[in-house]
């Protein structure tokens, strides 16, 4: 009877010293609040394939050295582009057909239409055999993070340099973004 | 027999299933053993609960992770940590939390051979599978994993409370065999499940194409069924308190119910060598009221935007590009809000164990007894297992059961299962003339330290028992 009562001591000694003296050792939960999504996102942006016709009028068949287009961006209106967004590099790849020199002018404008941000270079000419391809990376600085977050259009604009009616070739464009977010 | 116990032993060890209360499982002079299986050889002739305290069951479990990994106080950076456990963590790995209280508990013998026994509980059981490819995507984005596919069949959990009223009667056949069964009515409350999810988003790189990538969405088809769940979203003001305090108040009465048994048996092959096995919880819930069903389905692919360079003088607006985009979207990939009804299977558990006694017990010397003496040790084996969406998780438990006298009895256990391969359990039942108290804890190398612990489990309860000689 003696021994019983001892064991049921130990054991009931033993239980509570595990179950009350059990607890969370050696971390920090107050960690949790540093814990931050950090997600890379490679995203596709615009694209065009043109030829001789895009540079012609449809109804008048006149040549138009200069085309442009506007394309709204509503992401980046959005609360993980204006809250989140770290880093951001752009880039955009010509490849020409066309024998002339373009200078393509790729600018970001605001709400208002007022530009943000640019990015100009020259596309060198091409060739039918040859063709020339021009690939441009931009990284943009803090400040032209806070002028993309303020954006909301992207102006694509191509102007021939020297070519008349007689343009003949191809020219394509790819762009995409690598946007890394903090949240 | 002795000879086969080994090779009985590795053909379980080796062929496994898991958790469940291996503790509480064969404790022939606990009421609660007949929870784990009706068909149990038991050692008593009434029992009934102390309402809400017959049982109070705790545990949860992580396979993959534990708090140490993320939140290890040892100077490194904490993202650092969580990127390296989403490296190592599987989607085959979970999470898992399991409350039962039992509310009432009470039962008694029925003629020479006959045990009846009922009671109510109420159940909470959480399972979730780590959601590793939209971790990932959320975490770390698709920069790094160009050509990968996020599997959308990774998002796979099912939640529910309810409450169960059961009646069971187990049967002595023979001096060998005992068989029992329990008929379970299900109350429920609260159920969320997502399963059997397909489809994935993947960006690929296309040499020759018009853009960089092509993003895609391909076969998405995701669905999650709730019950109980809509009234709560649609209250106003609702809080976490009052969503509480609502599911609560459905606890005896919930709208949605479903029916279940449980089946056991027992088998003295000798005097010292049983076998004994059973099913829990072979059951459904008809989700009937209260349903809400979120659907997402469809397919999209993208290059981007691609503008046309249309001729427009200066006061004709642009081509609305994004919203025709949006619009196709909108369009391929859809979102939808049903009321259907909807079943589930209970997660259908399984038990199979053998025990070995030794040391017979000394009775007190009176002629009038028909007891046959107890063995004071039992070394025994369960193998253990609950089904769930993408297969049973198991486990394999040994123990020593260790009865010091009638009143006193201990178990310590040792079990392999997927939180760790080494989970030591202790189990003490103990009675003061008919008031009966136990308490069994699981994983408790664990319990020294829970922030290092896969998993922690808890049993504990109180109740008269009643071993009329």
């Amino acid at each position: 009877m003696r021994n019983s009562r001892y064991i049921k001591l130990l054991f009931s000694g033993l239980i509570s010293c595990v179950l009350f003296s059990s607890c969370f050792k050696d971390v920090d939960f107050s960690q949790a609040e540093d814990i931050t999504l950090e997600p890379d996102l490679e995203v596709d942006l615009l694209f065009y394939q043109l030829n001789e016709t895009d540079f012609l009028d449809s109804e008048t068949n006149a040549y138009t050295p200069v085309i442009r287009d506007t394309v709204r961006l509503e992401f980046l209106d959005d609360d993980y582009i204006q809250d989140g967004l770290m880093y951001a590099a752009l880039r955009f790849k010509h490849q020409n057909k066309f024998p002339y020199q373009i200078n393509s002018n790729i600018r970001f404008l605001g709400e208002n239409g007022r530009s943000q941000f640019n990015v100009a270079y020259v596309i060198p000419e091409g060739s039918g055999a040859a063709t020339s391809v021009i690939d441009t990376t931009r990284v943009l600085d803090s400040n032209e993070i806070e002028k993309l977050r303020r954006s909301i259009q992207m102006v694509v604009e191509l102007e021939v340099v020297g070519a008349g009616k007689e343009l003949e070739g191809e020219l394509d464009f790819m762009s995409k973004g690598l946007f890394r977010f903090e949240f | 027999m002795r000879r086969f116990a080994p090779i009985i032993f590795l053909l379980f060890f080796f062929s496994g299933f898991s958790q469940n209360r291996p503790l509480l499982y064969n404790v022939d002079d606990l009421p609660q053993s007949l929870l784990q299986n009706p068909g149990a050889r038991i050692d008593f002739t009434r029992h009934i609960g102390v309402p809400f305290l017959s049982q109070i069951h705790l545990s949860a479990g992580s396979t993959g992770v534990t708090a140490y990994d993320i939140f290890a106080d040892d100077g490194t950076n904490v993202n650092q940590r969580v990127s390296n456990v989403m490296r190592e963590i599987t989607s085959g790995d979970y999470f898992s939390i399991n409350e039962q209280l039992e509310i009432l508990s009470f039962g008694w013998k029925m003629g020479a051979r006959g045990y009846f026994s009922a009671g109510i509980y109420q159940e909470l059981d959480v399972f979730a599978y780590f959601p590793k490819d939209p971790a990932l995507l959320a975490f770390e984005g698709n920069a790094d994993y160009i050509g990968q596919d996020f599997k959308f069949s990774d998002a796979n959990f099912m939640g529910e409370v309810l409450t169960v009223y059961h009646a069971g009667f187990n049967y002595k056949v023979d001096a060998k065999l005992t068989v029992g069964g329990r008929f379970k009515l299900y109350s429920g409350i609260f159920n969320a499940e997502s399963t059997g999810n397909d489809g994935f988003f993947r960006t690929v790189e296309t040499p020759g194409g018009p853009n960089f990538y092509l993003h895609e969405v391909r076969g998405l088809d995701v669905t999650v069924n709730t019950s109980g769940y809509a009234s709560l979203k649609e209250e106003e003001d609702m809080t976490v308190d009052k969503a509480v305090a609502e599911l609560l108040s459905r606890s005896f009465f919930g709208q949605n119910g479903g029916l279940g048994v449980d089946l056991g048996f027992n088998y003295r092959v000798t005097d010292q060598f049983s076998i004994n096995a059973s099913i829990q919880d072979l059951g459904l819930m008809f989700h009937q009221k209260d349903v809400e069903n979120y659907n997402y389905f469809g397919s999209f692919q993208t290059n981007g935007l691609e503008p046309l360079f249309p001729e427009l003088d200066g006061n004709e607006p642009t081509i609305p590009y994004w919203e025709i985009f949006e619009e196709r979207v909108d369009r391929n990939l859809q979102e939808e809000t049903t009321n259907n009804t909807y079943t589930t299977w209970r997660p259908l558990k399984y038990n199979a164990s053998f025990q070995f006694g030794t040391g017979k017990s000394i009775l007190p010397c009176d002629y009038l007894l028909s007891k046959k003496p107890r063995f004071m040790n039992l070394f025994g084996m369960i193998i253990s297992g609950v089904n769930r969406p993408k297969g049973p998780t198991y486990g394999v438990t040994a123990y020593w059961d260790r009865k010091v006298t009638d009143n006193l009895r201990f178990r310590l256990a040792y079990a392999v299962d997927e939180f760790t391969l080494t989970k030591l359990g202790f189990m003490m039942s103990s009675r003061f003339k008919n008031f009966n108290i136990y308490l069994a804890a699981n994983d408790i190398i664990g319990y020294t330290n829970l922030a290092k612990a896969n998993s922690a489990s808890l049993q504990l309860g109180m109740q008269f028992i009643f071993k009329d000689l």
